[in-house]
């Protein structure tokens, strides 16, 4: 996690240089944005410590650690798309129902005997136009993020039921199944997937014209625009990549359950607006990151299993869960002040 | 990030497998139900939980963080596996989602006894993993003992309303079907009206029989696939004192046998659901043979013994009666050593 080059300014950054080591790392350590990074890294391992000791022989073993990773890769692609349109001050509040679009398309589609990978690129297509959809209607009809995702939210999940006539359909299918099972060096298929994406992503945000021009929008959009940089573009593209992450995330949903499901999973949602948060983006645009949301990702499910593992009732875990993300998005908000 | 997952496996270690047979105190269960937020699974929780305490053994009780979320039910029993469980209860939010995650259950030497609503077959197979044994609800049966009553009620030669849950539900269509296959054994002239769908909906399902008896003034008896829909019925103008049926056997239906404004209620039991299930779980780390498969009891709550039911009553609430009012065969019960 490379310190935060956007924010600083060139004369600032001039004057780091000047400075002497040891003022520097202090510096690094009084600069808030910093924090709002490594909370998140220092809370994940607090959180693996915690249940590591509470439960050593169940928690701590490489196969309880491979569950954790099969259960934070498919939340951790939908929180990649999700941190970019936050980025752009910005929401995607349809992932989940676009997942679910994407994986009755992907059911259709294998059911009409496609090859596989015509199936991956349809259902991806599918979260593509979907995506695009979003971002013409925020960018072009100026519309509020919220209601429009919230409509398409509701859209996609309706279309998903009308496709599928409601009904689940099955998917068996060696290769895909082995992407969800197989693993190599004891981390699984998906989660090398799902890293990929958020190496692909990091790439793409800190180090193309494109991610400079998106934290610019996020940041101060009319700024963005005198320096010209097209609003709309930038937009459209970062829903397109919300909606497409989410459109390939269901093809792996395909690949875990065996079965493309109809009903919307809304959890996934909710989790990945929390992960956004806890990972250091902030709402209001203009600063992200992709491992924090990532690291973010890996927490909120290492809690769920931990306290699963602890036999914490389930109604527990909704309080436990929350008051995490509610403790942590608070701390992550005043260092990010 | 990568060094801190790289840290984490560094100080893994691995679990042992154990098959021998156990006894009944050292026995652990874990069992993942759907989502709570549905009264016929808190029924299921609490037949776990009674039942695992009355035979002194510990069971851990998890549920699906939504009714939807089938990865997330998957996700939990996963985290399970790995854990010294003995046996593993699932009730899967649809017929695949829990496939991989039992496949690996049973790549690790475990029992997994199924209950409520079944795994799909193909799916199972495909993942390598196996069930011991499924309890749960036989919907057509139970829809059939309804259409048999109901004939033995009001007499041959009579035409029935059929009020469905949501169009294409599995467990609606298994209940309408049952009725209609038992009532046309016990009369084959027998006439239907419908069925029409009302969503498994209170109001809904009074707007459908108003409609239902204007256009057709010769129903005498209606028959709905839940309780709820028995109770929209019941407030029908023209109703008077047509014989109407449900299903499930709720706290609200069994007041309106009582009153005599429901004629019966086709009751099922989803304590005893989880009561086999744990009986099962036992006799297979007893080392015993477990059946395969049995179906959960269902009872024709009417006039004839809605007394006794309500005696039975527990103070919990939407499933009022954890136990039939009468003898229910159980095919685990006798193989477990004390």
């Amino acid at each position: 996690m490379s310190v935060n080059r956007n924010n600083e300014t060139a004369s600032a950054e001039a004057e780091a240089v000047s400075k002497s080591a040891k003022s520097r790392i202090q510096e690094t350590f009084r600069d808030p944005f910093f924090w709002s990074k490594w909370l998140v890294v220092v809370a994940f391992l607090l959180i693996v410590l915690v249940f590591g000791l509470l439960s050593p022989e169940a928690f701590l073993t490489t196969y309880n650690l491979n569950n954790i990773l099969v259960a934070s890769a498919i939340p951790a692609i939908i929180v990649v798309g999700q941190t970019f349109t936050v980025a752009t001050a910005g929401i995607d509040l349809s992932v989940s129902s676009i997942m679910t679009f994407g994986a009755v398309c992907f059911g259709l589609a294998f059911t009409n005997g496609w090859p596989l990978y015509q199936c991956i690129i349809f259902s991806t297509l599918a979260g593509f136009v979907c995506g695009i959809a979003n971002g013409l209607i925020i960018a072009k009809r100026e519309v509020n993020d919220f209601i429009v995702t919230l409509g398409m939210l509701s859209v996609a999940a309706g279309a998903a039921l009308v496709l599928s006539d409601g009904k689940p359909r099955q998917i068996i299918d060696e290769r895909l199944a082995n992407v969800a099972i197989n693993e190599f060096t004891h981390i699984p298929y998906l989660m090398f997937i799902a890293f990929a994406i958020v190496l692909v992503a990091h790439f793409v945000l800190f180090h193309t014209r494109f991610g400079t021009h998106l934290l610019a929008v996020g940041g101060d959009p009319d700024a963005a625009r005198a320096m010209g940089i097209s609003i709309v573009k930038i937009k459209v593209l970062v829903y397109a990549i919300s909606g497409s992450l989410a459109g390939f995330a269901a093809v792996l949903t395909v690949s875990r359950i065996g079965a493309a499901e109809p009903a919307a999973n809304t959890s996934i949602l909710l989790n990945s607006v929390a992960a956004v948060v806890l990972g250091g983006v902030s709402l209001f645009g203009g600063r992200a990151t992709i491992f924090g949301p990532f690291v973010a990702t890996l927490l909120l499910q290492a809690l769920s299993n931990g306290l699963t593992i602890l036999g914490v009732a389930s109604y527990y875990q909704y309080i436990a869960v929350g008051v995490v993300v509610i403790i942590s998005a608070s701390l992550v908000r005043t260092s990010n002040k | 990030m990568t060094s801190a997952v790289a840290l984490v496996f560094a100080a893994a270690t691995s679990s042992a497998v154990n098959a021998a047979p156990k006894k009944l105190k050292d026995i652990r269960i874990a069992a993942v139900v759907k989502g709570l937020d549905n009264p016929f699974f808190i029924g299921i929780k609490e037949g776990i939980e009674e039942t695992a305490l009355k035979y002194g053994i510990k069971a851990n009780v998890q549920a699906a963080p939504g009714l939807n979320d089938d990865i997330g039910q998957a996700n939990k029993l996963d985290s399970l596996a790995g854990q010294k469980y003995d046996c593993y209860i699932v009730i899967p939010i649809s017929s695949n989602n829990l496939s991989q995650a039992v496949g690996k259950i049973t790549k690790r030497g475990k029992t997994v006894i199924n209950i409520d609503s079944p795994i799909d077959a193909a799916s199972l197979k495909a993942a390598g993993g196996k069930v011991t044994s499924f309890a749960g609800t036989d919907n057509f049966a139970a829809g059939k003992a309804g259409g048999k009553d109901m004939i033995a009620k009001i007499g041959t030669g009579k035409t029935i309303g059929l009020i469905a849950g949501l169009a294409g539900n599995v467990t609606s269509n298994a209940r309408i079907d049952g009725f209609k296959a038992g009532a046309l054994e016990a009369d084959p002239t027998v006439k239907f009206v419908g069925p029409e769908n009302a969503d498994w909906d209170t109001t809904k399902a009074l707007e459908k029989a108003n409609a239902m008896l204007l256009a057709n003034s010769n129903i005498a008896a209606f028959f709905a696939a839940n309780d709820q829909m028995a109770q929209g019925i019941s407030k029908a103008t023209g109703i008077g004192t047509k014989k109407i049926y449900g299903v499930d056997g709720i706290a609200d239906a069994l007041s309106l046998v009582k009153s005599g404004k429901v004629t019966a209620t086709i009751s099922q039991y989803p304590y005893v659901m989880g009561q086999m299930g744990v009986q099962a779980c036992i006799i297979a780390a007893q080392g015993g043979k477990v059946p395969a498969s049995t179906i959960t009891p269902y009872y024709i709550i009417d006039s004839s013994n809605i007394d006794q039911a309500l005696t039975n009553k527990s103070t919990r609430g939407y499933f009022p009666n954890q136990l039939p009012p009468g003898k229910y065969s159980n095919p685990y019960a006798s193989k477990i050593k004390k």
